[in-house]
C-alpha cells in the first residue's frame, strides 16, 4: 500500500471518520467542508437500529431497502461502540430502544415488524404493559405495549464530534472551509473546484450528505439526496430516569435523556428550509406538536422546561446508503449514509476509506453501490 | 401590613403581602437558593427573571424563579437541586387559554410600554399590555408591591400606571412570553393559563438587563446586579444585606447606593470605573444643559452619599470576590494599583446594559452594533417601526436610551401603531420628536462621562466563570476558541457556552466579543447566538396547553 493524497468533501461524522481511517493508514488527507447546515452539528445522538415507523409511513416504497440494510445498522452501532472506546468515552449507552404502541392496531403493527426484523437477526421483542412497567414506569397510562430493540442507544454528539475531530487532526488530517462547486476527474487524479480554488488529489470521498447528489450529477448519476430539516427540543436537567431511546409506532417522535439529565425531543417534525446557505428556522406547529406528543407519552416530564429548540438536518436518499466508486469516475467514492446518517456515518466513512485504499471492505456493501442511480 | 407564612427547607418564613420569595428569603437571611450540578450555590442575581439562578422548588414544581414568584401562605419552598425528580402526571397547566387580538399589543409595562399603551388607547385603538412582573412599572419606575410611594420617581411611575389603567388599555401582569412568530403571533403563560396573542400591530418595549462585572466570584450568593438590589428595596422594602459594596459604572450605581443607605444599609465601598465627571468639564456641561433637572439630581445624589460619609472611588474596579464564612470579601483595585479589600454581605454590580431584544431578533428585525454601548441597536424609522411590518420597538430593548426617551418613543409608537391599525392619524408629534432629540442628546453626553464599554477579558484569569448556567470558565472558552476561531455557533458546540437556562444572556455577549477579537471580524447581528424559541424557558406542560388551545381554535 502506498500513501495517497485524498480529499474528503464534507466534514461531518461520515467524512471525518473516512479521513481518520485514511490518515491512520498513512494517507495525506484534506477535508473540505462548506460550513453550513451540517447534519452532524445539529444531530441529537440517537443510535437507530430498528426500522423507524416514521420512515416506513412516509416512504413505504423505500422500506425494502431499509429492511435489507438492517444488519448494516447493527454493525454501525458496533462501530460507534468501538469509537466510544477509542475516543475515550462519548457518553454512549446501549440501553435499547422502545417503540411505543397506544392501541392494539399499533401493537399488531409492531408484532409484524418484530417478525421481519428478527428474520434479519435483530434482537427485538414485544413488551406488554406489565413488562414495560418494570423498565419504563414513567410512560403514560395509554401505552399498551412496545417493541424493545436491545441494540439501540444514544450518545453525546457534541462530545463525539469534538473528539472525533480532534483525533483526525492529531492523525494529520487538515481541514478547509470550502463549498465545492464541482468535481473533475483527470487522467492523473481528481480536482475539487470551489470558486477560484482548485484542490487536487488522487481520489476524493464525497461525504457531503444532502450536497452529494449535486456533485454526482455531472458523472451521470441521479442520487436523490435531499435535505430534510427537522425540529429538535431540549429541556433543562432532571434526575436520570429514562434510559431507553423512545419512539412511537405511528407518530413522529424520538425522546431520550442525556447523561446531563436533559431530555431531547425530536423525531422528524419539519423545520422551515431556507436553502443551502441559511440555517433552517423553527416551525410553530412542529414545536407544539412534537412537545405535546412527548408530554402525552411521558407525562412526568411536564414540569421540566424546554430551554432550547433548533433544526437538525437530516438527509434522505432512497432509504439505503450510497457507498462505492462512481461507475464513470473511479477516483470518486461516494460515502452517503442515507437515512439515520449519524448512526451509519462512522461505518460508512470507514468503508469508503477502505475502498479508497483498495482494501477489501470490512462489510459487503454491493447492495449500496452508486450504479443503481445510473440514468 | 398583612403577613403570610411559607416554608423553606422546613423552616417557617414570614413574608410581607406581595413580597417575592426572593425578597422574603433574603430578609430571613437566606442567600443560597439553588445548588448547581457542580455543587456551587447560587442566589438572587438579576432580580428580574433573566438569569435563572434564583431557582427554587415551589410546591413540588421545580425550577421556579424566586425573584418572580409571589410568596403565598403555606407554600412549600425547597432549595433547587440540580437534577429534580420528574413529577407524576402533569397537573400544573389548566383552564381556558387567554386569547387576545388587540389593535395594538404592547410587550413590556415599563416607562415606554405604558406610555405607548396610553397613546394608542387615546387614539381609539384596543390595547393589551403584557408585563412579566406582578406589578407593572418596569425597572425604572419599579413600583412597591404594597403600593407605597418612596420618592418622586416611584410617584411618577404610579401616575403613569394609573393613566394607563384609565386609558382603557388592558394590563395583564405576570405574563411570561416564550414564543414570537411571523404574522405576529405571541405565545405565553399567565399563571396556569396559556396566552395566545394575535394583534394587528405590536410594540416591543422589553427594556434591558444589566451587564455584570465578570470577575472571579461574581456568581456567589450575595453578589447581584444593582437593579436586583434596587428591586429588593423599592418593591419589597428589603435590604440585600447590612454591609454593601457597589461597583461598575453609571448613574444607577450611585442612585441605588444612596437609596440603600437611606434605607439603613451601610455602604462600605463604591467603585466607579470612570474618572470623576469634573475631569471632562465640557461634556459634563453640555449634559447639564441638555437636561438641567436630571443633572442636578445626579449631583444631589453624590452630595447625599458624601453627607453620609460614603465616598465614591473613581477609576476603581472590582478584582475578585470570595466567600468568607457568612460574608463576602471583595477586593477592588484603585488607580494607584493598590487594592482595598472589604467585608460585606452583598455586592451590587452594574457595568452597563444589554437590550432584551430576543423578540425583535426572533421576528427578524434588523440590528446593528453600537460599539460605544457594546450592544445591538434595533433599526427603527421615525415612527418607531422596525424593519418588520407592523412591529414597533421602543426604549432600551432597541439600544440603551433611558426611561425619559422611552416614554416619548412610546408616545410616538403608540400613535403610529394605532394609526396603522385603522385609528386616528398620527399627527402633531413634532413636539414629541423635539423632546426626544433633547433626551437623546442628554443620554449621549451622560454616557460619555461613564465607562460602560464592555471590558476586556484578557486580564482575567482562566478560572473566571463566564457561562453561569453551564459553569464554564474563561479557560474553557479560550480553549474552545482554539487555533482557528470561527463562529459563535462553533464555540457553543465545542464548549456548551450558552446552552443553559439563561440562553446565553450573560455569556453570549462575552463570547461574541472574544470571537470578534480572535477573528478580527466586526461584531454584527450574526455574531450573537441565533435567536430561537423559547424566548424564556417554558414548561412542557405549558406548551401542551398552548397546543390544545390552538387546536381548539382551529
Amino acid at each position: 500500500m502506498t500513501a495517497i493524497d485524498a480529499l474528503v468533501v464534507g466534514g461531518g461524522v461520515t467524512g471525518t471518520a473516512a479521513a481518520l481511517a485514511l490518515a491512520e493508514r498513512g494517507a495525506r488527507v484534506t477535508i473540505l467542508d462548506a460550513g453550513t447546515n451540517a447534519g452532524s452539528n445539529t444531530n441529537a445522538g440517537s443510535l437507530h437500529v430498528q426500522m423507524q415507523s416514521r420512515f416506513m409511513r412516509l416512504y413505504p416504497d423505500q422500506v425494502p431497502n431499509v429492511e435489507a440494510a438492517l444488519p448494516f445498522y447493527r454493525e454501525a452501532t458496533e462501530e460507534w461502540v468501538r469509537l466510544d472506546r477509542e475516543l475515550g468515552g462519548i457518553d454512549l449507552l446501549q440501553n435499547g430502544g422502545l417503540m411505543l404502541a397506544e392501541s392494539d392496531d399499533q401493537l399488531a403493527f409492531l408484532e409484524m415488524k418484530v417478525a421481519r426484523e428478527t428474520a434479519k437477526g435483530l434482537a427485538v421483542e414485544i413488551l406488554d404493559r406489565t413488562a414495560l412497567n418494570r423498565v419504563a414506569p414513567w410512560l403514560g397510562p395509554q401505552i399498551v405495549g412496545a417493541e424493545l430493540c436491545r441494540e439501540e442507544g444514544k450518545l453525546n454528539p457534541l462530545l463525539a464530534n469534538a473528539k472525533l475531530g480532534a483525533r483526525a487532526a492529531a492523525a494529520g488530517v487538515t481541514r478547509h472551509t470550502a463549498r465545492i462547486d464541482t468535481l473533475e476527474q483527470t487522467s492523473s487524479g481528481v480536482t475539487a473546484i470551489a470558486g477560484q480554488e482548485h484542490y487536487q488529489a488522487d481520489q476524493v470521498i464525497v461525504a457531503a450528505a444532502w450536497g452529494s447528489g449535486r456533485l454526482a450529477m455531472p458523472f451521470g448519476l441521479a442520487i436523490p439526496s435531499k435535505s430534510e430539516p427537522l425540529h429538535m427540543n431540549i429541556t433543562e436537567s432532571g434526575a436520570p430516569q429514562i434510559s431507553h431511546l423512545v419512539q412511537h409506532a405511528e407518530r413522529s417522535i424520538t425522546l431520550k435523556q442525556f447523561g446531563s439529565g436533559q431530555i431531547v425531543i425530536g423525531g422528524g417534525w419539519p423545520a422551515h428550509d431556507l436553502g443551502e446557505t441559511q440555517p433552517p428556522t423553527i416551525a410553530l406547529n412542529s414545536l407544539l406538536g412534537n412537545v405535546a406528543l412527548a408530554a402525552r407519552i411521558v407525562p412526568g416530564i411536564g414540569k421540566l422546561r424546554i430551554i432550547r429548540t433548533w433544526a437538525g438536518m437530516n438527509t434522505t436518499t432512497d432509504g439505503a446508503s450510497v457507498i462505492g466508486r462512481l461507475p464513470s469516475a473511479d477516483r470518486v467514492i461516494m460515502a452517503l449514509p442515507g437515512d439515520a446518517g449519524y448512526t451509519l456515518g462512522p461505518l460508512v466513512g470507514r468503508i469508503a476509506a477502505e475502498m479508497a485504499l483498495d482494501m477489501k471492505p470490512s462489510m459487503d456493501v454491493k447492495l449500496f453501490a452508486p450504479d443503481r442511480f445510473a440514468a | 401590613m398583612a403577613e403570610t407564612t411559607f416554608w423553606f427547607e422546613g423552616q417557617d418564613i414570614r413574608a410581607k403581602e406581595g413580597q417575592s420569595l426572593a425578597a422574603a428569603l433574603t430578609e430571613a437571611g437566606h442567600r443560597a437558593f439553588r445548588q448547581t450540578a457542580k455543587d456551587a450555590h447560587r442566589g438572587i442575581f438579576c432580580g428580574m427573571g433573566v438569569c435563572q439562578d434564583c431557582l427554587v422548588t415551589v410546591d413540588g414544581m421545580p425550577n421556579q424563579r424566586a425573584c418572580m414568584t409571589l410568596a403565598q401562605e403555606g407554600m412549600e419552598v425547597a432549595r433547587q437541586v440540580a437534577l429534580p425528580e420528574f413529577g407524576d402526571a402533569s397537573d400544573t397547566i389548566s383552564g381556558n387559554a387567554l386569547h387576545l387580538a388587540p389593535d395594538v399589543l404592547v410587550v413590556g409595562g415599563g416607562a415606554g410600554g405604558l406610555s405607548a399603551a396610553i397613546a394608542a388607547a387615546q387614539a381609539g385603538a384596543s390595547v393589551a399590555i403584557l408585563d412579566e412582573r406582578k406589578v407593572a412599572g418596569g425597572q425604572y419606575y419599579k413600583q412597591a408591591a404594597d403600593g407605597s410611594i418612596l420618592d418622586n420617581q416611584q410617584a411618577d411611575g404610579a401616575r403613569l400606571l394609573a393613566e394607563a389603567k384609565e386609558s382603557g388599555a388592558e394590563i395583564i401582569s405576570g405574563v411570561e412570553l416564550w414564543g414570537a412568530f411571523d404574522g405576529l403571533l405571541f405565545l405565553g403563560q399567565h399563571e396556569s393559563t396559556p396566552v395566545i396573542a394575535q394583534p394587528k400591530t405590536a410594540i416591543i418595549a422589553t427594556g434591558a438587563y444589566e451587564r455584570p462585572v465578570t470577575v472571579p466570584g461574581w456568581t456567589l450568593p450575595g453578589v447581584m446586579t444593582t437593579g436586583a438590589a434596587q428591586t429588593l428595596w423599592r418593591s419589597y422594602q428589603t435590604l440585600p444585606g447590612k454591609r454593601i459594596a457597589v461597583c461598575g459604572s453609571g448613574p444607577l450605581n450611585v442612585q441605588v447606593a444612596l437609596e440603600l443607605a437611606k434605607g439603613g444599609a451601610q455602604i462600605v465601598y463604591i467603585a466607579e470605573r470612570a474618572p470623576r465627571a469634573i475631569t471632562q468639564p465640557m461634556t459634563a456641561l453640555s449634559m447639564a444643559l441638555a437636561d438641567p433637572k436630571l443633572a442636578t439630581q445626579g449631583l444631589g445624589m453624590l452630595a447625599g452619599l458624601r453627607a453620609r460619609g460614603v465616598p465614591v472611588r473613581y477609576r476603581s474596579e472590582l478584582v475578585h470576590i470570595e466567600q468568607k464564612d457568612d460574608a463576602l470579601s471583595a477586593t477592588f483595585r484603585k488607580p494607584s494599583g493598590h487594592e482595598d479589600t472589604v467585608t460585606i454581605d452583598a455586592l451590587c454590580m452594574n457595568a452597563g446594559f444589554e437590550p432584551q431584544n430576543e423578540i425583535l431578533r426572533l421576528l427578524g428585525a434588523k440590528m446593528h452594533y453600537d460599539p460605544a454601548m457594546g450592544h445591538l441597536r434595533c433599526q427603527k424609522s421615525q415612527t418607531m417601526q422596525t424593519s418588520v411590518d407592523g412591529l414597533y420597538a421602543i426604549g432600551d430593548c432597541t439600544g440603551l436610551g433611558g426611561a425619559p426617551a422611552a416614554r416619548i418613543e412610546g408616545e410616538i409608537a403608540g400613535r403610529h401603531a394605532a394609526s396603522a391599525a385603522g385609528h386616528s392619524k398620527a399627527d402633531n408629534l413634532t413636539r414629541a420628536h423635539r423632546t426626544l432629540a433633547r433626551h437623546r442628546a442628554f443620554q449621549s453626553k451622560l454616557w460619555q462621562l461613564y465607562d460602560i464599554a464592555p471590558s476586556d477579558t484578557a486580564p482575567l484569569p482562566d478560572t473566571t466563570l463566564i457561562c453561569r448556567c453551564e459553569e464554564l470558565t474563561l479557560g474553557d472558552v479560550r480553549q474552545g476558541l482554539g487555533d482557528r476561531p470561527s463562529h459563535i455557533g462553533t464555540l457553543k458546540r465545542a464548549t456548551r457556552v450558552g446552552m443553559g437556562r439563561c440562553q446565553g444572556r450573560y455569556c453570549g455577549p462575552v463570547a461574541a466579543r472574544m470571537i470578534a477579537e480572535a477573528t478580527g471580524k466586526p461584531i454584527e447581528d450574526l455574531s450573537f447566538f441565533a435567536p430561537r424559541v423559547p424566548i424564556k424557558p417554558v414548561a412542557i406542560s405549558s406548551i401542551l396547553a398552548a397546543q390544545e388551545a390552538l387546536d381548539d381554535g382551529d
